[in-house]
């Protein structure tokens, strides 16, 4: 009899402790940069709330960075309730929406992050995640080899001599605030020794053209601020147009000429960062989390928002954010964790701890002394950021990689401009429908 | 009760079958269902048949031919240039090796290394601003190939997989070329052939099953090559360096197409095995 009721109390805490384990809100995250810091971070100080029931504390799983979208997909689908809430992505959002629920964010969520960052965590109007950290992007220059430039009578004749020659116009060096895209690729052309055998470095520019999806987000702030788009309102394919094909012409001929490294076709984010690290380029335009890497690693370099074009000045953004899974095992203890992080303190908290989320210049202005490369992020994503008609629907990512594959082969001279264009137009009438 | 030869052959191999069916045939299986069906992620649980349909929808894609036709150039090339590379090193250095057996184990550590660690390296190796190779190339002579542009990419793919790879072919030559019995060339000698005719005579031609079996699993390594490709350059500008196995990655995993990646990987599957039953065949004939 005693034995049985030992046995009884000890299965019974035994079942006890395996539901609090369960009850626990497993949260997938970003692995191994500012993200996981900062995630960890903030979990911390929820952990540490008094009110909070032991069986909604936070426990975080982190999986490898390599394919870690490819792998999230395959357990969305499969129904995997190993986590309650996980990373999301504005451009995955529609291809992952069917795998997950709407949130409700906190009432300060709007003054905290804006409508524009809140808007990359939505699909068909409804929020699907709490935004975390947001990309965009910055033009880097050396502002000392402007400064030159613009200080020499010579090599201001030469510049206008080489803008003529290649861009057709005779420009003038400007100051990099005042640059169209047409300055940029004048500037590109003319430090380069391709170009201008007694520029000081080897490229002027570095322009990543490697078949892959996160290439096609920084070439298309270029496009857009020719006026281009995904689709139109009626839902028609609107990509084979001047300003996509005017901008993809000028990216070949800045590559033809020699202004990005012959190799920038195998190049992505950690490529081009080594060009420009090494002191061989004179501007290019990269994601603002490069900032912390390049800003140091040459003489006098300094970022702004990306060039302008007829149509205005844009950057692409896109976040990183938390949804709830579907399938989770305690929704309700991650709809807690995923209101609090729409807060003030949560924010402020994961920015603090080397995060970087779009917030509202009131909000970003609490923390200028800090972090204010996020004042500048919060300011260019307010005014220039934007997303493709389409850019959050599910297949999103499969006309990322569709352009990729298109852009590419047109830059590397394996297709025309006009099968390119006729390619995917073909492609993005399949996948947008 | 004594056992049949037959019967004990498959008493003995029926562990290794069950092990395999339970490792390999679920798999299998699936894919095959997901082959026949209309699949994606979002119908994961519930693929409706469709018949050949995606058998025809990846015959009439250019990239999967595309895809083929690198794969056959890629795999005949490092095939042809391992074979000849390790037949050359095996045949010289034989005689250096009889007395020094550790410089084996030296040739063949490139073999030891994950193929997907050679795509980075080589992506670290090669960068014009952060790579040896192109360093030296400015430091020595002002200038250096871009090994990596589109001009180059194939051939810089083609020489990676041979340096990693010859060894394994090295390794197999060796062994057949020291099983050679020494009376074979000692009679040769004694007749006064010359070195050369002794190769291409006798040496050659008693290698030649090992040179066919090297020849045939590099190809087929060399035809369903992924790791390094895919690390070093991706699927390259205008998927000019996607192999087959980079086909159907993207297939499934990118555009999620399931039905049409596992009816590629069929394809895919179905010649490998024609050209392993073509060369079984060979084999016999020539025994």
């Amino acid at each position: 009899m005693m034995l049985s009721r030992k046995f009884l109390c000890s299965t019974a805490l035994a079942v006890l402790l395996t539901g609090t384990a369960n009850a626990e809100v497993t949260v997938l995250g970003w692995p191994g940069g500012p993200e996981e810091t900062a995630l960890r971070a903030v979990t911390e100080i929820y952990n540490a709330k008094a009110d909070l029931a032991d069986e909604d504390k936070v426990e975080l799983l982190f999986t490898s960075r390599d394919g870690f979208f490819d792998k999230l997909q395959v357990d969305l689908a499969a129904g995997s309730t190993a986590f309650d809430a996980n990373l999301i992505a504005t451009y995955s959002i529609g291809r992952y929406a069917p795998f997950l629920e709407p949130i409700t964010l906190s009432d300060e969520a709007g003054s905290v992050f804006g409508d524009t960052v809140l808007s990359t965590m939505q699909f068909d109007g409804a929020q699907y995640g709490v935004p975390t950290d947001l990309s965009l992007h910055f033009l880097y220059f050396r502002k000392d080899l402007i400064d030159a430039l613009m200080a020499d009578d010579a090599a201001r004749t030469l510049y206008g001599d080489i803008s003529e020659k290649y861009l057709g116009e005779r420009l003038a060096p400007k100051n990099p605030e005042e640059w169209t895209w047409r300055d940029f690729a004048a500037n590109a052309l003319y430090f380069s020794q391709s170009v201008n055998p007694d520029s000081p470095t080897r490229y002027g520019t570095v322009i990543q053209m490697k078949n892959l999806l996160f290439n096609m987000m920084v070439f298309h702030s270029l496009p857009r601020s020719y006026g281009a788009n995904w689709m139109d309102n009626d839902g028609n394919i609107t990509v084979d147009s001047e300003a996509y094909r005017n901008t993809l012409e000028l990216a070949k001929m800045l590559y033809d000429a020699g202004a990005t490294p012959p190799d920038s076709t195998s190049y992505e984010y950690a490529e081009a960062n080594a060009a420009y690290s090494a002191g061989q380029v004179a501007a290019m335009v990269q994601w603002n989390a490069a900032a912390s890497d390049l800003v140091g690693a040459q003489p006098e370099t300094v970022t702004q928002a990306p060039p302008t074009g007829p149509d205005g000045r844009f950057t692409h953004i896109h976040g990183l954010g938390l949804g709830l899974n579907a399938a989770a095992e305690n929704k309700e203890g991650a709809r807690a964790f995923l209101q609090w992080l729409s807060t003030e303190e949560a924010a402020l908290a994961y920015a603090r701890a080397d995060g970087a989320p779009g917030l509202t210049p009131a909000t970003a202005g609490k923390l200028a002394e800090e972090r204010p490369d996020l004042v500048q992020v919060g300011d260019y994503a307010s005014n220039y950021g934007f997303v493709m008609n389409g850019g959050t629907s599910e297949n999103a990512l499969s006309v990322y990689e569709a352009q990729a594959k298109e852009f590419t082969g047109y830059w590397a001279g394996t297709q025309s401009l006009d099968e390119a264009m006729s390619n995917i137009s073909a492609s993005m009438t399949e996948l947008l429908k | 009760m004594r056992l049949l030869p037959s019967q004990e052959n498959a008493i003995l191999a029926s562990p290794m079958v069950l092990f395999l069916l339970a490792l390999l045939g679920f798999p299998v299986v699936l894919s095959i269902v997901y082959g026949f069906s209309e699949a994606s992620f979002q119908s994961l649980m519930s693929p409706k048949l469709i018949g050949f349909a995606n058998f025809q929808l990846v015959l009439q894609d250019s990239a999967f031919w595309d895809a083929a036709w690198f794969s056959l150039r890629f795999g005949l090339i490092t095939a042809l240039l391992e074979c000849v590379l390790g037949l050359f090193l095996a045949v010289y250095l034989a005689p250096l090796i009889r007395e020094n057996g550790w410089m084996v184990a030296v040739l063949i550590i490139p073999m030891i290394v994950a193929p997907a660690m050679i795509g980075l390296m080589y992506r670290l190796v090669l960068h014009e601003f952060a790579g040896p190779v192109p360093y030296y190339f400015y430091e020595w002579l002002g200038w250096s190939p871009s090994f990596l542009s589109t001009g180059m990419v194939f051939k810089t793919i083609v020489v990676a997989e041979t340096l990693q790879w010859t060894p394994f072919a090295f390794l197999l030559f060796l062994t057949a070329y020291q099983a050679i019995p020494q009376d074979i060339r000692e009679a040769a000698s004694v007749d006064g052939t010359r070195p050369w005719r002794m190769f291409w005579k006798i040496e050659l031609p008693q290698m030649m099953p090992t040179l066919f079996v090297a020849g045939f699993i590099r190809f087929i390594d060399g035809f369903r090559v992924f790791d390094n490709i895919y690390t070093l350059v991706g699927a390259g500008p205008g998927g000019s360096t996607t192999s087959m196995s980079i086909y159907i990655y993207e297939t499934f995993l990118r555009r999620g197409e399931i039905g049409k990646a596992m009816a590629a990987a069929i394809l895919l599957f179905v010649v490998a095995f024609a050209i392993l039953a073509l060369g079984q065949s060979l084999m016999r004939r020539r025994r």
